[in-house]
């Protein structure tokens, strides 16, 4: 098939923003040019999920000037997956967007900008050039601000500067151990500098620089102790953009960790891995915590993607393949879930005008099938079997303890049954509780009812298809993680071969060299 | 095929009963009570055929990456419970569809609920996959969630079910963690497999912590001591409910485990300890606390937890007799105890009130219900011929024939077997055959209750009648009908084939003559039971004491300490957030560096020239001049000699391009920050001198990194860089001489194509924060307002177009470029809307600066596209042949070339709203009204801050 | 010259983590302005700089003659500029409302959203 493909994912929401960019200003226009480009973007992802399933990897070398020269684009399975899922994000954002938005938003920016967005994390996906990735991480983060901004609350420019604040932080630390990183290998190409690592005696030497790279994506992910960016400002902008934001940033600063850690920093690795352990406990229990202290549905759901963070990078840090497929499970399943929670939260605060909890109550009466929707996405967050987040704890929770990570397993567990606490939390107060009758409810308007509802169905039958059928992924993410625990696999198919023999060959001289020269 | 037939079929209920219900509320009931009823046929039929040696099963992958798959097998354990589950499951549905108000909706819940609440059970006791029987056994935990929360406006009921939802919920967790293990252990997830290994698992290193952490679950599961509690107060849940979940089925999940895994860990000392000593304590507290109770539904719930105690302590002794006992009372229980919990709903139904203490002489007002409950509370007593009889005289005889501790297990039972009885009096008796009590606290009886009891309806007493007499059936035919379904549950818990025979009558023994002790003594108990509902006070001592309290005590303080952590951890100070950040990020490479030890490095200082030493200095002293300065203006000042003198640097390190780029960023830069200046306040000391040392400290620590990794970084090269390729391949694939500008736009074109999204994004953000008011900018004074400036501007603006457009065309050979193009042009544009307005710059630019972003991008993306039209990737640099122009000289046509237009376009768009928004912001800060205006604003608030 | 560079980058960063620790907003801002000129330079000198000549092929030749400063390390710092720019002044802009907004430019001030 025409790699090519492989850009379309990334330069079609770009064409899109652009030619938003520059139709008539009305949210009819602009809402009909945003769909269809998210449509157009998910059918391409798709496209590339399915070829990638047939053959394993795919290259795309832009200007056609070969690796590791140029710039390529290489998906395997993990990458093919995440563009898939965040496009079907965007899509199903792009529809909630004309029930949940204003007329000004949608005319206003939403639609290009969420493209920008899509396109960017697409593209950090995809790229096999880590200064390329920088770039795509940048896009990502201005386009975000933007968002975050939309509409102008008062309080989103007072969270939206800690989190521009602490971002610009993160970025610099990427592009200082970018700097690093090339003063030292001299290349950019994340498959040649595995290479050239991997070949090269001095390859430990650039583990202070991979700690730069582990602590600008552990901000970008939401790590402990790095996460305050985002109960800070998560909450503020409008719920098509909390929503978008839940389901795919924090977890672009994953799949960084995972790439990373998985094809470059592997060289006495033990280092990182333990650093990552001990954060990654630390993020689900400060999460979980900071979900309890709340009693607003959006910063509970907030704190819990902090928390729930820490469940998939701890699958990086346990570092089997069982481990890796884990974690790859459970951030598949998370971005589906979490992106439905917030998406019903906006359907609750649409109903009944607030986000506050002893102000709400009385839905399972007023609305049942919101009640259901809700149980469906809370229930798989908290673990409950047969839904899907009971699998991806149960492969995390298996491996952690054939891995003998006792108390690795015991946190998570325990952090599990908080996570449940604060789920119920809101099952009890939102739905089951008699409304205080502070506000009333208000029902939905027709359009309202089918565009809010739409998405939320959708995720939450993907959730209960996850679920009762489980196999499919599970099988998916263990091959998934099969590639990325054989660097190798990577590195041959992205770099042509006749250059990995020589960089190979002449490492086995100068050795040879060395050797010579020392006695 | 028959187990995952009834799941679905119960599944399929639980769908349905809903839209059922609503069609026709009345029938619904007893059309869904068809499933379970049908489902205990097909069961029965297989009494008789399944024996230790066939068993039924069925096997279908599910997730064989997990090793988890349908496994099921029906042995006489699994048959025997789901007789019960069944059996009595009709019988409730019936029931509820008498007892449940008419009130449609709730009752559409409820049976879903129940359904999905017996799929759960079903699944569970028949699973022979560890994680299979899990996914049911939390099935059963959310299903009473939802049934005890089943009246949810009301608060109680809410607390109660989270309550029983976490006790059971962190159980079910312990018991997932303990399943792994000892699925670990034992190589499989098969229990059937695990079973088949026998004790052998139990001297595992690891089988211990197994066993604990199962214990856990199953403890939690059937309110054995310490984890009761939750049980007493499960009795939110609406009657039936209670009676079905919280007396015959759920609560005996944990008892049905310890059955099934006896086999494995029988022999294990801590599982003989744990299960005898929690058992009995269990017993005890039930009975004891169940004593002074006056409801009739918490009567029966502290009994039910007494019988579970009395079930483990069994399961904990062992050996053929003490199981086959456990099984014998466990069937008496089920039975009588559902019917006295329908009976107890029958009242409260009839009369409005559930008081023991007050009710009486009911015999004549509900004489149905009485002989159902009479019969129920004879057989919990254990008077013969009633199967409760069975189950006592057969515990007896086990405590009289084991070797340890015999007395005390046997007094243990005797105490508790003899409260059980006068509770089963005060439950089943009381009510009905005492005399009616005339006055209760003043009023008349008859005043007090809320309307004049009646016997319940047909639908209410079907349950109870044929139960009780079930009761009466299972006494009075042993051996014929009783152990043909003991026997082969027996086998499946001892795990061996077993012959066993039953009787009423052992002949005058030991067992005989402690029931008749027992019966003397509950009877005296029950005789004098007004004294102890005088002592209330006594049992609230008890509850005082009661482990439920650690329960809350840990609960409350889960809460309150989050919110602390919480609050100190996310405190709002961007400035701590920051600390922390940078902290554990220097505390991580500072470790690393540290780890590696020093590297190699020599300082060679031949190469510098004096003038190096004084360009550092100099912008060393720029820096601390912007850092420290006390005015804004000065510290723009430093800031721009700081960005000048970074251009210099490249400059005379061979980058003539960034040099320039460095230039007009940085006075584009400063010139921004000026017009910013306009809006926020002058500078004042904020921080503390104290933050200020700490700040020091940190900050010249964080120097100290930066400096030796930017060293370590030059002075190490592992490999040569692969730049050389590009040098080789600018002119002759490329096209191009100036490397620089054929890296950004074709070698690493995706880079700059990304670039200028950020720009163009970054101008809508500009346009975001700063809106487009009515208040545009116009010159007003000073130089701005100067006939010379605004002609001069006026002049210049054709000139820059014209050197930007030369500097973009040439860019790909020599210094220059579309971005550097692009800021020249818009240079033009600025001086412009500084002299004349920006009304006026924007009709000169034609297009909206937002519409220049746009269009660049689409003109960068269109020469990315013409690479897959000719069958090659995106960005494929293409040439025309080169052609003579008269004063250009030979012209080389290209899609880099035309990418470099989409560049220059977005820069122009990017630079022009930007400096037009800050003019125009500016313009409103000056001359907007006070109550937007910040500067008044902040004069209070820095008032405010001291 | 490395070593020199290096000091500088040492000093620049120490100045902008002291500003963007400073509790008024537009020290924040030209914190960050240090920090992308010290990542800038930092990018610069790891690539291993010299005062060669700049990598442009000279007239009538394919390829460049003789010492020549390496081209990849300017093009990143060319983008990383740009793009330190743009988000540069997208944070002046935002850190003007904010201000308006918050009605002070005191960070401490600003912690409506966290309470």
């Amino acid at each position: 098939m025409n790699t090519s493909l492989l850009a379309i994912p990334i330069l079609l929401p770009i064409a899109g923003a652009a030619i938003g960019l520059l139709l008539p200003r009305n949210s009819r226009t602009q809402s009909i040019a945003g769909i269809a480009t998210f449509a157009g973007t998910l059918v391409a992802a798709l496209w590339i999920l399915w070829s990638i399933s047939q053959v394993g990897f795919l290259k795309l070398e832009l200007g056609s000037w070969q690796a590791p020269f140029g710039i390529s684009l290489v998906a395997d399975k993990l990458a093919a997956a995440m563009v898939a899922i965040s496009s079907l994000v965007g899509l199903a954002i792009s529809i909630y967007a004309l029930g949940d938005l204003s007329q000004e938003l949608r005319k206003r920016w939403f639609y290009p900008l969420s493209l920008f967005l899509v396109a960017a994390v697409n593209g950090a996906f995809l790229s096999a050039d880590l200064f390329n990735l920088y770039v795509w991480f940048e896009i990502m983060l201005i386009s975000s601000f933007g968002l975050m901004l939309l509409g102008g609350g008062k309080n989103q420019f007072e969270g939206g500067f800690k989190y521009v604040a602490i971002n610009l932080v993160a970025s610099a630390l990427f592009l200082a151990g970018l700097g690093l990183l090339y003063g030292k290998i001299g290349t950019l190409n994340m498959a040649d500098i595995a290479l050239k690592l991997s070949v090269s005696p001095g390859g430990p030497m650039i583990n202070s620089s991979a700690v730069f790279f582990l602590v600008a994506f552990a901000i970008k992910a939401g790590m402990f102790p790095f996460f305050f960016w985002l109960p800070a400002s998560y909450h503020t902008p409008p719920i098509s953009v909390s929503a978008l934001f839940a389901g795919l940033l924090t977890k672009v600063g994953v799949y960084a960790l995972i790439r990373s850690n998985t094809l470059i920093f592997t060289q006495e690795a033990d280092f990182l891995r333990g650093v990552l352990v001990a954060l990654s406990l630390a993020t689900m229990f400060t999460g979980v915590l900071g979900a309890a202290a709340q009693f607003d549905i959006k910063r509970i759901l907030s704190f819990h993607i902090i928390s729930q963070i820490g469940y998939m990078t701890l699958g990086l840090a346990v570092f089997t393949e069982l481990a890796i497929a884990a974690a790859i499970f459970y951030t598949l399943h998370h971005i589906i879930v979490k992106t439905n929670l917030f998406l019903i939260a906006g359907i609750v605060s649409k109903k009944t005008g607030t986000d506050d909890l002893s102000a709400i109550g009385g839905l399972y009466k007023a609305a049942p099938w919101l009640a259901l929707l809700f149980f469906i996405p809370a229930f798989s967050l908290g673990g409950i079997p047969p839904l899907s987040g009971f699998w991806a704890k149960f492969a995390l929770v298996k491996e952690s303890l054939d891995q003998s990570f006792y108390w690795a397993t015991a946190i998570a567990l325990i952090v599990g049954i908080m996570t449940l606490f604060s789920m119920t939390k809101i099952w009890a107060e939102a739905f089951w509780k008699k409304s205080p009758g502070l506000f009333k409810i208000s029902k939905l308007t027709q359009r309202e009812t089918w565009t809010l509802y739409g998405p939320v169905a959708a995720f939450s039958a993907i959730t209960l298809i996850i679920g009762l059928n489980a196999q499919p992924l599970f099988e998916f993410s263990s091959e998934a993680a099969a590639q990325l625990l054989s660097p190798n696999q990577y590195i041959e198919f992205a770099l042509p071969a006749e250059y990995v023999t020589s960089i190979r060959l002449q490492s086995v001289q100068e050795i040879a060299l060395n050797a010579t020269v020392t006695p | 095929m028959l187990i995952p037939l009834s799941i679905l079929l119960s599944l399929f209920s639980a769908a349905l009963a809903s839209p059922l219900v609503k069609r026709c509320s009345n029938w619904a009931p007893y059309i869904l009570a068809a499933v379970p009823a049908g489902l205990f046929l097909a069961y029965a039929f297989l009494v008789g055929d399944i024996s230790f040696a066939n068993t039924l099963q069925y096997q279908q992958p599910w997730v064989p990456g997990l090793n988890v798959a349908f496994d099921f097998q029906v042995d006489g354990l699994s048959l025997l419970f789901l007789l019960m589950i069944t059996g009595i499951g009709a019988f409730i549905l019936i029931y509820a569809g008498g007892y449940l108000s008419k009130d449609v909706k709730t009752r559409t819940r409820f049976y879903t609920y129940m359904f999905l609440f017996m799929v759960g059970m079903i699944g569970l006791v028949s699973a022979d996959n560890l994680v299979l029987l899990f996914i049911f056994w939390e099935l059963t935990s959310i299903s009473s969630y939802l049934l005890i929360g089943f009246d949810n406006e009301n608060k109680e009921s809410r607390k109660k079910a989270l309550q029983a939802l976490l006790v059971t919920g962190t159980g079910g967790v312990a018991l997932l963690a303990g399943f792994i293990l000892l699925g670990n252990t034992a190589g499989s997830y098969r229990l059937s497999e695990i079973i088949a290994q026998g004790e052998a698992l139990a001297t595992h290193p690891l089988g211990t912590a197994a066993l604990i952490l199962i214990l856990l679950g199953a403890f939690t599961k059937s309110a054995q001591f310490p984890f009761h509690f939750w049980l007493p107060n499960a009795m939110a849940a609406p009657t039936p409910v209670s009676a079905y979940l919280h007396s015959a089925t759920m609560v005996k999940a944990g008892i049905f485990l310890l059955f099934k895994l006896s086999p494995v860990f029988a022999s294990h000392p801590i599982w003989t300890a744990s299960l005898i000593g929690c058992g009995a304590i269990t017993l005890l507290l039930g009975t004891i606390s169940g004593i002074f109770q006056r409801d009739l539904k918490r009567i029966l719930a502290f009994t039910t937890m007494a019988v579970l105690g009395l079930l483990t302590m069994l399961i904990g002794i062992g050996g053929e007799l003490a199981l086959k006992s456990a099984l014998l009372f466990m069937l008496g229980h089920a039975l009588y105890k559902a019917t006295l919990f329908m009976t107890a709903g029958n009242i409260d139904h009839g009369t409005g009130t559930r008081d023991a203490r007050i009710l009486g002489g009911l015999r004549t007002l509900m004489p149905y219900t009485a002989v159902a409950a009479g019969l129920a509370a004879l057989s919990k007593g254990g008077f013969p011929p009633l199967a409760g009889f069975l189950g006592k005289e057969y515990v007896y005889k086990t405590s009289s024939t084991i070797d340890v501790a015999a007395p005390y297990i046997t007094v243990i039972a005797l105490i508790g077997n003899a409260l059980l009885l006068a509770l089963a009096f005060k439950a089943g008796i009381h009510p009905y055959w005492s005399k009616a009590v005339s006055t209760v606290e003043g009023k008349s009886y008859s005043k007090f209750l809320p309307h004049k009891p009646h016997e319940a309806n047909a639908a209410m007493l079907a349950g109870p009648l044929i139960l009780a007499i079930g009761g009466l059936v299972f006494g009075l035919l042993p051996q014929s009908v009783t152990a043909s379904l003991i026997q082969p549950a027996l086998s499946a818990a001892t795990n061996t084939s077993t012959e066993i025979t039953l009787s009423l009558w052992h002949g005058f023994s030991l067992p005989l003559i402690l029931s008749i002790t027992t019966l003397i003594a509950g009877i005296t108990i029950y005789w004098c039971r007004e004294t102890f509902w005088k002592r209330e006070a006594f049992a609230q001592e008890i509850a005082q004491r009661d482990t439920e309290n650690i329960y809350e005590f840990i609960f409350t303080q889960f809460v309150r300490k989050s919110k602390e952590v919480t609050r100190t951890i996310q405190n709002g100070s961007l400035r701590s957030y920051l600390w922390t950040i940078i902290l554990a990020a220097g505390a991580l490479v500072g470790f690393k560096i540290i780890s590696l030890g020093a590297i190699p490095y020599s300082i060679n200082l031949e190469s510098l020239h004096l003038f190096h030493y004084v360009l550092i200095v100099g912008l060393v002293i720029a820096v601390g001049f912007a850092a420290f300065a006390s005015s804004l203006l000065k510290a723009l000042a430093g800031l721009g000699l700081l960005g000048y003198g970074v251009a210099i640097i490249f400059a005379t390190n061979g980058a003539p391009d960034l040099a320039i780029t460095q230039i007009i960023v940085e006075t584009l830069a400063v010139g921004l920050l000026l017009f910013a200046a306009l809006r926020l306040p002058a500078f004042r000391k904020l921080s503390s001198n104290r933050n200020r040392i700490l700040d020091t400290i940190l900050a010249s620590s964080c120097g100290l990194v930066a400096f030796y990794m930017a060293l370590k970084a030059s002075a190490i090269e592992l490999s040569p860089t692969i730049s050389n390729q590009f040098v080789e391949w600018s002119y002759v694939l490329a096209k191009g001489k100036n490397v620089v500008n054929v890296t950004l736009v074709d070698f690493r074109a995706l880079d700059t194509f990304g670039e200028i999204a950020v720009i163009g994004i970054a101008a809508i953000g500009v346009c975001i924060c700063l809106p487009v008011t009515n208040l545009r900018y116009l010159p007003s004074a000073g130089l701005s307002k100067s006939i010379i400036f605004s002609t001069g501007a006026r002049i210049l603006l054709p000139l820059c177009i014209a050197l930007s457009v030369i500097s973009l065309y040439r860019g790909h050979n020599e210094p220059g470029g579309g971005f550097i193009g692009g800021l020249i042009c818009a240079a033009g544009f600025t001086l412009y809307a500084f002299a004349r307005g920006t009304v006026e710059a924007l009709r000169r630019l034609r297009f909206t600066p937002i519409q220049w972003i746009a269009g660049g991008l689409l003109i960068a993306l269109a020469s990315a596209c013409f690479g897959p039209i000719v069958g090659k990737p995106f960005m494929t640099g293409l040439w025309l042949p080169g052609f003579e122009l008269p004063i250009l000289g030979t012209v080389h046509l290209g899609t880099p070339l035309l990418f470099d237009v989409g560049v220059y376009a977005v820069v122009v768009g990017f630079a022009a709203q930007v400096t037009f928004s800050f003019l125009d912001s500016s313009i409103n800060a000056t001359s907007s009204a006070p109550k937007q205006d910040p500067c008044s604003k902040l004069t209070q608030t820095a008032t405010a801050c001291k | 010259m490395e070593f020199l560079v290096s000091l500088l980058i040492g000093i620049l960063v120490a100045a902008s983590v002291y500003c963007i620790l400073r509790r008024s907003i537009i020290k924040f801002v030209i914190g960050i302005a240090f920090l992308s000129q010290a990542v800038n330079l930092l990018v610069f000198t790891t690539g291993g700089i010299s005062q060669a000549a700049p990598p442009i092929i000279q007239a009538d030749q394919t390829t460049i003659i003789g010492e020549h400063a390496d081209p990849l390390p300017q093009a990143l710092v060319l983008t990383a500029i740009v793009i330190g720019f743009g988000l540069l002044v997208f944070t002046l802009a935002l850190a003007q409302r904010a201000t308006q907004a918050a009605g002070t430019d005191d960070l401490e001030a600003f912690r409506n959203t966290e309470q």
